[in-house]
Protein backbone atom coordinates (compact mmCIF):
# COMPACT_ATOMS: atom_id res chain seq x y z
CA UNK A 1 0.00 0.00 0.00
CA UNK A 2 1.36 3.43 -0.92
CA UNK A 3 2.35 6.13 1.85
CA UNK A 4 1.48 9.80 1.55
CA UNK A 5 3.80 11.76 3.38
CA UNK A 6 1.94 14.67 4.07
CA UNK A 7 5.31 16.77 4.90
CA UNK A 8 6.37 16.46 1.31
CA UNK A 9 2.81 17.70 -0.37
CA UNK A 10 3.54 21.03 -0.58
CA UNK A 11 0.24 23.46 0.34
CA UNK A 12 -1.26 25.00 -2.51
CA UNK A 13 -2.15 28.57 -2.85
CA UNK A 14 -6.11 29.47 -1.01
CA UNK A 15 -7.13 30.87 -3.71
CA UNK A 16 -5.94 27.64 -6.50
CA UNK A 17 -9.15 26.15 -7.00
CA UNK A 18 -10.50 29.32 -7.97
CA UNK A 19 -7.51 29.51 -10.63
CA UNK A 20 -7.62 25.99 -12.46
CA UNK A 21 -9.41 26.80 -15.58
CA UNK A 22 -7.15 27.55 -18.23
CA UNK A 23 -3.63 27.15 -18.74
CA UNK A 24 -1.90 28.29 -15.59
CA UNK A 25 1.85 27.46 -15.39
CA UNK A 26 2.21 26.63 -11.36
CA UNK A 27 5.44 26.65 -9.26
CA UNK A 28 6.17 26.56 -4.95
CA UNK A 29 7.85 29.29 -4.05
CA UNK A 30 8.16 30.03 -0.57
CA UNK A 31 6.63 26.14 -0.18
CA UNK A 32 3.05 26.96 -1.94
CA UNK A 33 1.98 25.99 -5.27
CA UNK A 34 1.07 29.20 -6.38
CA UNK A 35 0.21 30.22 -9.94
CA UNK A 36 3.10 32.23 -11.77
CA UNK A 37 1.58 32.00 -15.35
CA UNK A 38 -1.96 33.16 -17.26
CA UNK A 39 -0.52 34.14 -20.10
CA UNK A 40 2.46 35.44 -22.45
CA UNK A 41 4.65 37.88 -20.56
CA UNK A 42 3.29 40.90 -23.88
CA UNK A 43 -0.55 39.60 -22.12
CA UNK A 44 0.22 39.77 -18.79
CA UNK A 45 2.13 43.24 -18.73
CA UNK A 46 -0.90 44.71 -20.57
CA UNK A 47 -3.10 43.65 -18.03
CA UNK A 48 -0.97 44.80 -15.70
CA UNK A 49 -1.11 48.27 -16.98
CA UNK A 50 -4.59 48.46 -16.60
CA UNK A 51 -5.68 46.04 -14.38
CA UNK A 52 -3.91 43.09 -13.23
CA UNK A 53 -5.18 40.87 -10.03
CA UNK A 54 -1.99 38.65 -8.69
CA UNK A 55 -2.65 35.65 -6.01
CA UNK A 56 0.53 36.55 -3.70
CA UNK A 57 -0.95 33.98 -0.65
CA UNK A 58 3.02 32.07 -1.08
CA UNK A 59 4.69 35.17 0.84
CA UNK A 60 5.83 34.35 4.11
CA UNK A 61 3.80 35.62 6.75
CA UNK A 62 4.14 36.12 10.44
CA UNK A 63 1.82 37.51 12.77
CA UNK A 64 1.95 38.32 16.59
CA UNK A 65 -0.06 39.62 19.28
CA UNK A 66 0.24 40.46 23.17
CA UNK A 67 1.37 43.64 25.39
CA UNK A 68 4.42 42.60 24.71
CA UNK A 69 4.83 42.08 20.54
CA UNK A 70 5.82 45.53 20.13
CA UNK A 71 8.88 45.03 22.05
CA UNK A 72 9.30 41.66 20.98
CA UNK A 73 9.22 42.69 17.82
CA UNK A 74 11.95 45.47 18.43
CA UNK A 75 14.40 42.94 20.40
CA UNK A 76 14.31 41.03 17.00
CA UNK A 77 15.46 44.45 14.89
CA UNK A 78 11.88 44.77 13.58
CA UNK A 79 10.92 48.19 12.40
CA UNK A 80 7.51 48.42 13.51
CA UNK A 81 4.91 51.16 12.87
CA UNK A 82 4.72 53.85 15.79
CA UNK A 83 0.49 54.13 15.28
CA UNK A 84 -2.31 51.59 15.40
CA UNK A 85 -3.38 51.26 11.58
CA UNK A 86 -0.34 51.91 9.99
CA UNK A 87 2.30 50.31 7.87
CA UNK A 88 6.83 50.40 7.56
CA UNK A 89 9.02 48.36 5.54
CA UNK A 90 11.75 46.96 7.28
CA UNK A 91 15.08 46.27 5.19
CA UNK A 92 12.99 46.92 1.97
CA UNK A 93 11.52 43.35 1.70
CA UNK A 94 9.28 42.63 4.40
CA UNK A 95 6.10 44.63 5.45
CA UNK A 96 5.03 45.43 9.24
CA UNK A 97 1.75 46.09 9.38
CA UNK A 98 0.13 47.37 12.72
CA UNK A 99 -3.45 46.05 12.84
CA UNK A 100 -3.66 47.72 16.39
CA UNK A 101 -1.95 48.52 19.45
CA UNK A 102 -0.67 45.51 19.93
CA UNK A 103 -1.28 43.55 17.06
CA UNK A 104 1.17 42.94 14.35
CA UNK A 105 1.50 40.97 10.68
CA UNK A 106 4.41 40.75 8.68
CA UNK A 107 5.35 40.14 5.34
CA UNK A 108 8.03 39.13 3.60
CA UNK A 109 7.87 40.50 0.18
CA UNK A 110 9.74 38.29 -2.49
CA UNK A 111 13.81 38.04 -1.08
CA UNK A 112 12.51 39.23 2.36
CA UNK A 113 13.44 36.90 5.56
CA UNK A 114 11.91 37.87 8.47
CA UNK A 115 9.12 35.89 8.72
CA UNK A 116 11.42 32.97 8.35
CA UNK A 117 13.77 34.04 10.84
CA UNK A 118 10.67 35.06 13.30
CA UNK A 119 8.96 31.64 12.87
CA UNK A 120 12.01 29.74 13.75
CA UNK A 121 12.03 31.47 16.83
CA UNK A 122 10.53 28.99 18.97
CA UNK A 123 11.33 30.75 22.72
CA UNK A 124 8.51 31.80 24.46
CA UNK A 125 7.89 34.87 25.99
CA UNK A 126 5.30 36.18 28.23
CA UNK A 127 2.69 38.59 26.78
CA UNK A 128 3.53 37.44 23.23
CA UNK A 129 1.53 35.51 21.26
CA UNK A 130 1.90 34.16 17.51
CA UNK A 131 -1.18 34.31 15.35
CA UNK A 132 -0.94 31.68 12.88
CA UNK A 133 -2.08 33.25 9.37
CA UNK A 134 -3.65 31.86 6.30
CA UNK A 135 -4.20 34.55 4.18
CA UNK A 136 -5.45 34.93 0.94
CA UNK A 137 -3.03 37.50 -0.51
CA UNK A 138 -3.14 39.85 -3.83
CA UNK A 139 -1.51 42.68 -5.09
CA UNK A 140 -3.91 44.89 -7.50
CA UNK A 141 -2.15 47.11 -9.90
CA UNK A 142 -2.88 49.14 -12.86
CA UNK A 143 -4.60 52.64 -13.87
CA UNK A 144 -8.03 50.65 -13.39
CA UNK A 145 -7.74 49.84 -9.80
CA UNK A 146 -9.37 52.40 -8.63
CA UNK A 147 -12.35 52.10 -10.50
CA UNK A 148 -12.29 48.47 -9.57
CA UNK A 149 -12.51 49.24 -5.52
CA UNK A 150 -14.90 51.95 -6.02
CA UNK A 151 -17.38 48.42 -6.89
CA UNK A 152 -16.54 46.96 -3.99
CA UNK A 153 -15.55 48.69 -1.18
CA UNK A 154 -17.48 51.75 0.58
CA UNK A 155 -13.94 53.59 0.74
CA UNK A 156 -12.28 56.49 -0.79
CA UNK A 157 -9.05 54.90 -1.21
CA UNK A 158 -7.23 57.48 -3.67
CA UNK A 159 -3.59 59.07 -2.51
CA UNK A 160 -5.85 62.30 -1.09
CA UNK A 161 -7.47 59.58 1.71
CA UNK A 162 -5.30 56.98 1.96
CA UNK A 163 -1.71 58.22 2.86
CA UNK A 164 0.95 56.37 1.95
CA UNK A 165 1.51 54.45 5.07
CA UNK A 166 -1.81 53.96 6.14
CA UNK A 167 -3.36 50.16 6.74
CA UNK A 168 -7.05 49.89 6.26
CA UNK A 169 -9.51 47.30 7.53
CA UNK A 170 -12.60 47.30 5.76
CA UNK A 171 -15.15 44.87 4.02
CA UNK A 172 -14.23 44.62 0.39
CA UNK A 173 -17.10 42.48 -1.57
CA UNK A 174 -18.60 41.84 1.35
CA UNK A 175 -15.44 40.52 2.97
CA UNK A 176 -13.61 41.63 6.07
CA UNK A 177 -10.27 42.24 4.40
CA UNK A 178 -7.17 44.57 4.92
CA UNK A 179 -5.82 47.23 2.00
CA UNK A 180 -2.83 49.38 1.73
CA UNK A 181 -1.24 51.26 -0.93
CA UNK A 182 2.67 50.34 -1.46
CA UNK A 183 5.28 50.78 -4.67
CA UNK A 184 6.76 47.64 -5.70
CA UNK A 185 9.26 48.10 -8.46
CA UNK A 186 8.35 51.86 -9.01
CA UNK A 187 4.76 51.06 -9.42
CA UNK A 188 2.15 51.86 -7.10
CA UNK A 189 -0.16 48.82 -6.11
CA UNK A 190 -2.76 48.26 -3.67
CA UNK A 191 -2.29 45.17 -1.49
CA UNK A 192 -5.69 43.11 -0.02
CA UNK A 193 -5.64 40.21 2.31
CA UNK A 194 -8.73 38.32 2.92
CA UNK A 195 -8.80 34.98 5.14
CA UNK A 196 -7.86 32.31 2.89
CA UNK A 197 -11.76 30.37 2.99
CA UNK A 198 -12.76 33.50 1.15
CA UNK A 199 -9.63 33.24 -1.35
CA UNK A 200 -11.55 31.68 -4.24
CA UNK A 201 -14.54 34.13 -4.12
CA UNK A 202 -12.59 37.19 -3.88
CA UNK A 203 -10.33 36.03 -6.62
CA UNK A 204 -13.59 35.34 -8.84
CA UNK A 205 -15.16 38.97 -7.62
CA UNK A 206 -11.89 40.93 -8.46
CA UNK A 207 -10.89 39.01 -11.97
CA UNK A 208 -14.45 39.34 -13.12
CA UNK A 209 -14.57 43.33 -12.43
CA UNK A 210 -10.86 43.26 -14.07
CA UNK A 211 -11.95 41.66 -17.37
CA UNK A 212 -14.88 43.74 -17.60
CA UNK A 213 -11.92 47.12 -17.50
CA UNK A 214 -9.74 45.52 -19.77
CA UNK A 215 -7.34 43.85 -17.26
CA UNK A 216 -6.93 40.46 -16.10
CA UNK A 217 -4.83 37.92 -13.86
CA UNK A 218 -0.94 38.36 -13.69
CA UNK A 219 0.98 35.25 -12.99
CA UNK A 220 3.23 36.00 -9.72
CA UNK A 221 6.23 36.18 -12.37
CA UNK A 222 5.65 39.10 -13.88
CA UNK A 223 7.01 40.27 -9.89
CA UNK A 224 9.86 37.86 -9.48
CA UNK A 225 11.81 39.28 -12.46
CA UNK B 1 -26.31 55.02 3.97
CA UNK B 2 -25.20 55.01 7.58
CA UNK B 3 -22.23 55.52 8.70
CA UNK B 4 -20.54 54.88 12.36
CA UNK B 5 -17.76 55.88 13.84
CA UNK B 6 -15.32 53.32 15.35
CA UNK B 7 -12.69 55.01 17.67
CA UNK B 8 -9.84 53.15 16.06
CA UNK B 9 -10.55 52.59 12.55
CA UNK B 10 -12.99 55.69 11.80
CA UNK B 11 -16.25 56.81 10.35
CA UNK B 12 -17.04 53.46 8.59
CA UNK B 13 -20.67 52.23 6.56
CA UNK B 14 -22.91 51.00 9.41
CA UNK B 15 -22.43 47.42 7.38
CA UNK B 16 -19.04 46.63 8.57
CA UNK B 17 -20.46 46.81 12.83
CA UNK B 18 -22.10 44.70 14.18
CA UNK B 19 -24.94 45.11 17.11
CA UNK B 20 -23.52 43.40 20.84
CA UNK B 21 -26.44 44.39 23.20
CA UNK B 22 -27.14 46.87 25.76
CA UNK B 23 -23.85 47.51 27.66
CA UNK B 24 -24.86 46.48 31.62
CA UNK B 25 -22.66 47.33 34.65
CA UNK B 26 -23.34 43.41 36.84
CA UNK B 27 -24.07 43.90 40.06
CA UNK B 28 -21.35 41.89 42.56
CA UNK B 29 -22.02 38.36 42.14
CA UNK B 30 -20.49 37.61 45.53
CA UNK B 31 -23.09 40.41 47.74
CA UNK B 32 -26.53 40.65 45.90
CA UNK B 33 -29.63 38.54 46.38
CA UNK B 34 -31.00 36.29 43.89
CA UNK B 35 -33.44 38.44 42.74
CA UNK B 36 -30.83 40.95 41.76
CA UNK B 37 -28.79 38.42 40.11
CA UNK B 38 -31.63 37.16 38.24
CA UNK B 39 -32.99 40.29 36.71
CA UNK B 40 -29.53 40.96 35.80
CA UNK B 41 -29.52 37.91 33.90
CA UNK B 42 -33.46 37.81 32.68
CA UNK B 43 -34.37 41.24 32.28
CA UNK B 44 -33.91 44.08 29.58
CA UNK B 45 -35.26 47.72 29.35
CA UNK B 46 -37.12 47.74 26.62
CA UNK B 47 -37.95 51.55 27.17
CA UNK B 48 -36.41 53.86 24.56
CA UNK B 49 -34.03 56.60 25.40
CA UNK B 50 -30.00 56.88 25.97
CA UNK B 51 -28.41 53.70 25.91
CA UNK B 52 -25.00 52.55 26.30
CA UNK B 53 -24.16 49.65 23.82
CA UNK B 54 -22.11 47.06 22.31
CA UNK B 55 -20.59 47.18 18.93
CA UNK B 56 -18.03 45.78 17.07
CA UNK B 57 -16.61 46.38 13.84
CA UNK B 58 -16.01 43.47 12.20
CA UNK B 59 -13.17 43.94 9.84
CA UNK B 60 -11.10 44.88 12.15
CA UNK B 61 -12.32 42.79 15.65
CA UNK B 62 -12.92 45.94 17.61
CA UNK B 63 -15.45 46.26 20.40
CA UNK B 64 -16.17 49.49 21.72
CA UNK B 65 -18.87 51.16 23.34
CA UNK B 66 -21.42 53.78 21.59
CA UNK B 67 -23.80 56.08 23.67
CA UNK B 68 -26.94 55.92 21.56
CA UNK B 69 -30.64 57.97 21.59
CA UNK B 70 -32.87 54.26 20.76
CA UNK B 71 -35.63 56.40 19.89
CA UNK B 72 -33.80 58.64 17.62
CA UNK B 73 -31.27 56.57 16.13
CA UNK B 74 -28.21 59.42 16.97
CA UNK B 75 -25.09 58.31 18.60
CA UNK B 76 -23.97 61.28 20.57
CA UNK B 77 -20.31 59.23 20.99
CA UNK B 78 -17.93 56.04 20.72
CA UNK B 79 -14.97 55.39 22.58
CA UNK B 80 -13.42 51.67 23.85
CA UNK B 81 -13.73 50.65 27.27
CA UNK B 82 -11.35 49.49 29.97
CA UNK B 83 -9.01 51.11 31.86
CA UNK B 84 -6.17 51.82 29.71
CA UNK B 85 -8.13 52.87 27.19
CA UNK B 86 -8.00 56.64 26.55
CA UNK B 87 -10.04 57.04 23.69
CA UNK B 88 -13.11 58.41 24.28
CA UNK B 89 -14.15 60.18 21.49
CA UNK B 90 -17.19 63.08 20.80
CA UNK B 91 -17.94 61.87 17.09
CA UNK B 92 -20.40 63.05 14.38
CA UNK B 93 -22.70 60.17 15.00
CA UNK B 94 -24.91 57.98 12.67
CA UNK B 95 -25.20 60.29 9.44
CA UNK B 96 -27.31 60.10 7.08
CA UNK B 97 -25.65 60.37 4.12
CA UNK B 98 -26.53 59.86 -0.06
CA UNK B 99 -24.88 56.93 -1.17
Amino acid sequence: MQQFDIKKIAPISPIAHAQSNGTVKWDVVNGMKIAVEFASADIEQARKKVLGVTDVSCFERYGVKGPQASQYLADREIAIPANPNAWTLCDQKTLVLRLGSSEFLIEDQLGGLACKKLAGDTMRVAGVYKVPRADAAFILSGSEVLNLFSELCSLDLREKSLSAKDVIMTQVAGISATVLRQTIGGEQVYRVWCDGTYGPYMWDVLLEIAVELGGGAVGLARYQN
Amino acid sequence: MKLLTCPINGTRPLSEFIFGGEYREAPNQDSCTDAEWAAYVHNRSGAPGDKKEWWYHSPSGTWFIAERNTLTDKVSRTYLLGPNNTANIDINPVQEASK
